[in-house]
């Protein structure tokens, strides 16, 4: 066992020579590519990470840029909705107060006419019972009355006929 | 032959080749013949450079089984052992650190291979390796520090000026020790496998000695246990290489940063 202790300059030459060697052959041949196709490889998650996180990014602006707008359109579905309901209320009242006005003012035509008719056929009514009333005189006076006579003879009946009425209506 | 000569045979790297001497500097004569051991290591860097670099390279579905068998290793030893002691300069050390790794890992593992030999279950691999690691720990300081502050800096701050050059041999003493430490680490434990399981299988020659009768009854449970303690030797292969790596890192970080 002693000779496993005996100085061996050679062996150890050779190992550091093989070493080194090894490590110049290596690093021209294996690790070059190796540690590059590792590197490629974190390169390649580490980008695939950093654009699945401006993807979700993304997403979360896409998501919050839609939520405001649904809140944007819901609030003026709102004012919108509010508005034809103002609008209808407001045409509403113009479309009564408008039937309101033209029902007042059919009545009030109505009552003019049905006023002027009554007084029409009231003056109508006071000619025929003049005319019946001098008829009627006529026979009972059993005298002729000229047309010149019979006028101021109405005339005046009439004008009795209105102060009558008159003082009968006071 | 003794149990003694059992572990030797089995543990003792043999030269097999011719003596080639070669004159490497301070270091003087080296015989630098080739040994088993020596062309176990080459296997194991074949096998992984084969691996690792059909697996970065081929598209084929075999391929990226492989892949995903290596890129979580690769990316343990990048997230959780460099970028915790480094910081942005991980990028920098990374080849040297993954090729460490993988390298031990397959020393080790190979170790376990009948026919081949335990790598790093030898000092002299192990030393090599810790120079290395002292290597790169000088080169990182210098690199990172400047080699006017990382000399400075090898003793901490607020030290008495008359404490300084004590100190300062203590703290590169202290940094032979670390290394010393990663190598005899290394080799004792991925020994430790070799010896237990051999002790294990030797029990059924040491009782058999006494009766064969005996040394048969013992074949059962020797060999249970020898594959028991084989089979914690693959989990050892992996924590040794994980160990090796870890410290390592720690080691070089502390020169890169030295506060």
């Amino acid at each position: 066992m002693g000779d496993l202790l005996t100085p061996d300059v050679g062996l150890t030459v050779w190992t550091i020579v093989t070493f080194l060697c090894l490590v110049a052959i290596l690093k021209a041949f294996a690790w070059g590519p190796l540690l590059k196709s590792v590197e490629d490889r974190e390169a390649r998650l580490r980008a695939d990470r950093e654009g699945a996180e401006r993807a979700r990014a993304e997403a979360e602006r896409i998501q919050r840029e839609l939520e405001a707008q649904m809140a944007g359109v819901q609030a003026k579905s709102r004012e919108l909705l509010s508005a034809a309901t103002k609008d209808g209320e407001v045409l509403r009242a113009r479309l009564k107060a408008e039937a309101e006005a033209d029902a007042a003012a059919i009545k009030a035509r109505t009552t003019l006419e049905l006023a002027a008719e009554k007084d029409k056929l009231a003056g109508d009514l006071r000619k025929e019972v003049a005319s019946l009333s001098v008829l009627a005189a006529e026979k009972l006076l059993r005298k002729s009355v000229d047309a010149g006579v019979q006028k101021s003879v109405l005339e005046g009946f009439f004008k009795d006929l209105d102060s009558g009425k008159k003082a009968g209506s006071n | 032959m003794n149990f003694e000569q059992i572990l030797a045979h089995h543990l003792v790297d043999h030269k097999t080749s011719h003596k080639v001497v070669a004159t490497l500097g301070p270091l003087g004569a080296v015989d630098m013949g080739l040994s088993p051991l020596i062309r176990t290591m080459w296997i194991a860097c074949a096998v992984a450079i084969v691996a690792l670099t059909f697996a970065a390279r081929s598209q084929s579905s075999l391929a990226r089984v492989m892949r995903s068998l290596f890129e979580p290793a690769a990316l343990f030893v990048r997230d959780d052992i460099l970028e915790p002691i480094f910081g942005h300069h991980a990028g920098h050390y990374l080849p040297y650190f993954l090729t460490l790794f993988f390298f031990l890992l397959t020393c080790n593992l190979l170790g376990l291979v009948p026919h081949m030999s335990g790598v790093t279950a030898n000092p002299w691999v192990t030393a090599g390796m810790a120079l290395c690691t002292f290597g790169l720990i000088q080169y990182a300081g210098v690199k990172e520090q400047g080699l006017v502050s990382y000399v400075v800096h090898i003793v901490p701050g607020g030290v008495p000026l008359i404490l300084w050059p004590l100190l300062f041999v203590i703290e590169v003493f202290g940094m032979f020790a670390k290394c010393i430490s990663l190598c005899i680490r290394l080799f004792a434990n991925m020994l430790a496998g070799h010896v237990v399981s051999l002790a294990f299988l030797c029990m059924i020659f040491i009782f058999a000695e006494m009766s064969k009768a005996f040394g048969a009854s013992m074949i059962v449970p020797s060999v249970g246990l020898a594959l028991f303690i084989y089979t914690m030797d693959v989990l050892v292969s992996f924590l040794q290489a994980y160990i090796f790596t870890f410290l390592t890192a720690l080691f070089v970080g502390g020169a890169v940063h030295p506060h």
